[in-house]
């Protein structure tokens, strides 16, 4: 991609960051229930003391002037102060972030890792038994509620079996000073290998009940891939030079045939980033998912408006790189 | 390539459409599936009379009692009893109206905003274009979950509310399909051939191109519903769900939660129903796939 | 490679051992809601509360039985209706080694008060509940004084609730420095907040004991308490029973049998201090019949309710205060009567009943739809109507402005359980809280009256004859005081939860 090209995309980003935030803003916005209200709850409260508050929260501005006031701070950083915590809203969001991201790296590891040698063998032994039973699970995997299957798994694996914990991202035995944020790295980095297994541990179910309907839909795009790969003529033409099957398969259908499958998970790892506000209550994980939905139920504008935009950021960032990665996988596509 | 390998699976000298038909036919799974699905359609309307009790009659002495198997459970309850004394059964089946509901009118509304939308943004082009195009990429931005629950915040929980506050973004997918096949569609030779004659830009989007894609978005929809459905338990889940006594089975899941331990059967009934129905309209719409826009076939 | 292998070696070893290994003496606490903040002056949470009241103290506190004891204070008086007295206890150490002063004490107060005390023009949200306090002064080194602008029952009731802070530390760190510090005098000092998860507290080995009235004194039993945050009520539960967790807080009422029938966990119950009840719209039309609100106070059977959606687990009531509350007294009950709920109905003029909307909020979905058929049989034809509670409150709470509406399934919490702030708000003519629209001046005067009467014994009289009012008058059918439900593990020893919502850390050993 020439850089023409790329700062072209880079322009485009901007008016759907407005859009994406000026929406968000009105729909708060719109949305009854007053958070002053919600603070103050059943004590008593002089006007005086109601009007303070008001001001304090910055709710006392009319509302298109607390929208540009919203974008001009955005700009340069500040996304306000968060009504309840009494911090910055980058502050917040940015403690939160690392568990959500790694959550989310998580799952899509667990989804390629199954979905990717599923979704071949199936390929390969189209309409085996094997191709049938995969296909079954990748089906089941996209059907299931996943507050039903995360509840069902702590119940099977934490209660019964005590094999996982049920809640956290880590046990209390372990201190791990944070470098990077996520606990997988930072373990490592320290080289305390009893507290990365430990998260291992911890991040497991959720991680499972998050990948489970991607590592579906990928199976799905692999083993449909693979199919049409295997059908197309350099593939035929190898065989017939008699090259090693391995060979053939490895060098020139594997690659090829993961061309969609990298490209849809880059995608999709956007709504697993968006999605996991379920899976985050359901396992005490502590990301932004939760955080962002509390928010919404107790109208803490600013950290909604501020998590909206970087989900947007983020949606348009991974589609960005998915097309690189098309491009790198396949060079016959120029963007 | 593949669209050569499906034409030939069917008779040749037979209409398209009833060659596909044929193909899915074959398909015995598929066929399976929708035969399910058309069975939980048909439980959907006839509910009142199959129902062996009144879904919302409460009785506080049954409360929890479990199914028939287990001790304490009877007959006249076959799956047990809610936390209000409710027999589960009927709830399950009056719950699939619900579903059903929510998921055709989510995606029917959405595929008919989407193809409208989607035929003048692909046909029209020029500003039409921009403008559709930008608000889809701006609604692309939402993540799905957020965009739902902050919608059902402003309108507060209700039947209508989710089906509205689910279209406002879903329509957004048939959009992208639909624009991207009508682009395609613009140049081919039939297009070209009616604007030859004169006929009105509605005339060929319509009549013309709409008939040509309209496999393709079909295909698409049947997968969006069971999404649609999975969404609508996700909402009931976070309390943003159908208003009492309905009952939806997202709800009766969610609800059922906190007994899970103490009485599974609240909720692990309704979670099986919402999982057989979500796998049989996913195997159907997957048949559908194979033998309507092959394309997409294996 | 090799180190790759290392790598693998020690994550299967630590994955094998399913029990990893911990310190002995980790108490750790499933808790639902995480901490906002660490400042105690910058919240109005009362999780956020619940979980600083271990490393911060107040003046006073109270003990399992609710009652105000001294805790920071040594003692009080009232020198007059508007000047309170506290002589701060000598010794006590905050947790840098440094002595807590009368001058911390007002110091304190002074940033919950005063405008803009916090910094950047900002003042705390906690101001309001000091209600009429103006000023917080030094009598001597060791007397802080409160003035108040009128009479105020319930400030000793309210002390509780703001912690001693120490002036030195706020004034280095700021109040940015002090939402993710904190450093009091509390039986804990913060270990480590790790942010919507868990909140780390280590013991503190100079801690001055606490309230004497409040025994064992001395420092805390285990090495460290720990909050771990598990906002999901099922999985709450299952951490209680894998043994993740020794004690959880929120346990729902059906949830009692299956953790009792355990064998490794146990219900622990206190009195709640929050009265539940169905606000009748008195302004409407078919409420402000007394016959209609007497037929619906008829048509709810309170008894199998509270046995059979709480479990059993609380305390029914005829009029607005608690069992527990300071004046609550015996009252005349209404009793469950269908037949009489549609004579008084058809009586007043709805002879083939009537159909009306119950709003409740989500969390009391079930117990709505409970009351809902309830009040059906009785003639009430009843749909129920979800919403989000600050909506309902928008919509009910307008103090005497206009309301539609017909009847909430609502409460009202009485944490300092002296009737002041429960009852003129919900009774008095337009008061904050008053949902039902009721305006009866006798009570109102009746009220004012009881809310500045300094002998006790009187203002419990006038309480009583302010319930035999409400009583008669009806504005809502009183339903329960829920109790507070804690699910504990068996290794737990001494833990005794307080009906204020604190969850004292300072007794509790694990065998």
């Amino acid at each position: 991609m020439n850089p023409a090209k790329f700062f072209q995309r880079l322009l485009q980003l901007a008016p759907v960051l407005l859009g994406v935030s000026f929406i968000a803003f009105m729909m708060l916005a719109m949305t009854p229930g007053d958070p002053v209200a919600l603070i103050i709850g059943e004590h008593a409260a002089t006007p005086e003391q109601i009007e303070t508050l008001r001001r304090d929260l910055g709710l006392n501005q009319p509302l298109l002037q607390r929208f540009a006031s919203f974008l001009a701070d955005a700009v340069t950083g500040n996304f306000g102060t968060s009504f309840y915590h009494r911090r910055p809203v980058a502050e917040v969001i940015g403690e939160r972030l690392p568990a959500t991201i790694e959550l989310s790296l998580v799952a899509l590891i667990v989804a390629l890792v199954t979905s990717i040698p599923l979704g071949v063998l199936a390929a390969i032994r189209k309409n085996t038994i094997f191709d049938r039973i995969a296909t079954l699970f990748s089906l089941v995997g996209v059907s299931m509620p996943g507050f039903w299957l995360g509840i069902l798994l702590i119940m099977i694996f934490a209660v019964n079996l005590q094999l996982f914990p049920v809640a956290g991202r880590i046990g209390f035995s372990h201190e791990v000073d944070p470098i990077t944020g996520f606990m997988l790295i930072d373990t490592l980095l320290h080289r305390n290998f009893a507290a990365f297994g430990e998260t291992l541990r911890y991040i497991a179910l959720p991680a499972v009940t998050l990948g489970l309907p991607m590592a579906a839909i990928l199976m799905r795009v692999t083993r449909t891939s693979m199919l049409e790969v295997l059908q197309q003529d350099y593939v035929t033409f190898a065989n017939a030079k008699g090259l090693k099957p391995r060979r053939i398969f490895f060098r020139h259908a594997l690659k090829n045939a993961l061309i969609p499958t990298v490209s849809v998970a880059a995608i999709e790892t956007g709504s697993l980033l968006g999605g996991n506000m379920i899976v985050e209550t359901i396992f005490g994980w502590p990301g932004l998912g939760r955080l962002v939905v509390e928010s919404i139920f107790v109208r803490n504008y600013p950290l909604v408006q501020a998590a909206v935009l970087l989900y947007a950021v983020t949606y348009v960032l991974l589609n960005f790189i998915a097309d690189i990665l098309y491009t790198l996988l396949n060079p016959r596509v120029k963007l | 390539m593949t669209v050569i390998a499906s034409s030939t699976a069917g008779a040749p000298g037979l209409p398209i459409w009833r060659q596909n038909l044929r193909v899915f036919c074959a398909n015995k799974s598929a066929l399976f599936a929708s035969a399910v699905v058309v069975l939980f359609v048909a439980m959907a309307i006839i509910a009142p009379i199959i129902a062996p009790h009144d879904p919302n009659d409460t009785d506080l002495f049954r409360r929890l009692q479990p199914p028939v198997w287990k001790e304490g459970g009877d007959w006249a309850y076959i799956l047990g009893c809610d936390a209000l004394g409710r027999d589960i059964l009927s709830r399950l089946i009056y719950g699939s109206r619900i579903s059903i509901f929510i998921g055709a009118a989510v995606v029917l509304f959405a595929t008919v905003i989407g193809i409208l939308a989607g035929l003048a943004a692909g046909y029209l082009r020029g500003w039409v274009d921009v403008v559709i195009s930008r608000i889809v990429d701006i609604l692309l931005g939402f993540p799905y979950l957020i965009f739902a629950i902050g919608l059902m915040a402003m309108m507060g929980p209700g039947l209508v509310n989710i089906v509205l506050a689910l279209v406002y973004k879903e329509w957004v997918i048939p959009c992208r399909v639909v624009r991207g096949e009508t682009l395609a569609a613009r140049e081919q030779e039939y297009v070209e051939a009616a604007r030859a004659v004169g006929a009105s830009s509605g005339h060929i989007m319509l009549r013309e191109i709409l008939p040509n894609i309209l496999s393709a978005v079909t295909v698409i929809s049947t997968v969006r519903m069971a999404n649609v459905i999975i969404m609508e338990a996700s909402l009931s889940f976070l309390g943003l769900g159908v208003q009492p006594p309905t009952a939806s089975w997202g709800e009766m899941v969610a609800g059922g939660r906190e007994f899970i331990m103490e009485a599974w059967w609240v909720s692990t009934f309704p979670g099986l129903a919402i999982l057989a129905l979500v796998l049989a309209i996913n195997v159907a719409s997957q048949g559908l796939r194979d033998a309507f826009d092959p394309r997409f076939a294996e | 490679m090799g180190t790759f292998k290392h790598l693998m070696l020690a994550s299967m070893i630590a994955l094998g051992s399913a029990i990893s290994p911990t310190f002995a003496q980790d108490l750790i606490i499933g808790f639902s809601k995480e901490g906002e903040t660490l400042d105690p002056a910058n919240h109005r949470n009362r999780e956020t509360e619940t979980l600083l009241r271990n490393v911060y103290e107040g003046l006073l506190t109270r003990d399992a039985s609710m009652k105000l004891v001294p805790e920071i204070a040594e003692s009080y008086e009232q020198v007059s209706p508007t000047i309170y007295d506290f002589r701060i206890r000598k010794g006590i150490r905050f947790h840098d080694g440094s002595d807590l002063t009368a001058e911390d004490v007002r110091f304190t107060f002074e940033r919950i008060l005063k405008e803009g005390a916090m910094g950047d023009g900002q003042t705390s949200p906690r101001q309001g509940l000091l209600g009429p306090v103006t000023g917080v002064e030094l009598v001597d080194a060791n007397t802080v004084r409160f003035n108040l602008s009128e009479p105020w029952p319930i400030l000793p009731a309210m002390l509780p609730n703001q912690q001693i802070v120490s002036k030195a530390f706020v004034e280095k760190n700021g109040t940015a420095g002090m939402a993710t510090q904190a450093m009091g005098s509390g039986p804990f000092s913060l270990g480590e907040w790790r942010r919507g998860e868990a909140l780390i507290l280590n013991r503190f080995d100079d801690y001055f004991g606490g309230s004497p009235e409040v025994p064992p004194v001395g420092r805390a039993c285990v090495d460290r308490a720990i909050f771990r945050t598990i906002p999901e009520t099922a999985s709450r539960v299952a951490a209680l029973l894998s043994g993740d967790v020794h004690i959880i807080n929120e346990l729902p009422n059906s949830s009692i049998r299956q953790i009792q029938a355990s064998g490794v966990a146990d219900v622990v119950e206190v009195n709640g201090t929050r009265s539940f009840f169905l606000a009748m719209n008195m302004q409407g039309e078919i409420f402000d019949d007394i016959r209609v609100r007497q037929a619906a106070a008829h048509a709810v059977n309170k008894d199998l309710l509270i046995d059979k959606i709480l479990g059993g687990s609380a305390a029914r009531i005829e009029g607005i205060l608690s069992p527990d509350a300071f004046g609550a007294s015996e009252l005349p009950q209404v009793g469950y009567d269908v037949e009489k709920a549609r004579a008084l109905l058809a009586e007043a003029g709805y002879p083939d009943g009537i159909d009306i909307t119950l709003d409740a909020e989500g969390a009391y979905r079930d117990m709505a739809e409970a009351i809902a058929s309830m009040l059906t049989r009785a003639g009430f034809r009843t749909s129920v109507a979800i919403s989000e509670t600050t909506m309902l409150t928008q919509k009910w709470r307008t103090a005497g402005g206009p309301k539609s509406g017909d009847m909430w399934l609502s409460s009202w919490g009485n944490g300092s359980l002296d009737p002041f702030d429960i009852f003129a708000p919900t009774h008095a003519t337009n008061d904050r809280g008053n949902s039902a629209g009721y305006s009866n001046p006798e009570l109102d005067k009746l009220l004012a009256a009881a809310a500045i009467e300094m002998d006790a014994g009187k203002r419990a009289e006038m309480y009583h004859r302010a319930e035999m009012t409400i009583v008669a008058d009806q504005p809502y059918v009183y339903l329960w005081v829920p109790r507070d439900i804690y699910g504990v593990s068996k290794r737990v020893e001494g833990f005794h939860p307080s009906a204020d919502s604190r969850i004292l850390l300072h007794d509790v050993c694990l065998k």
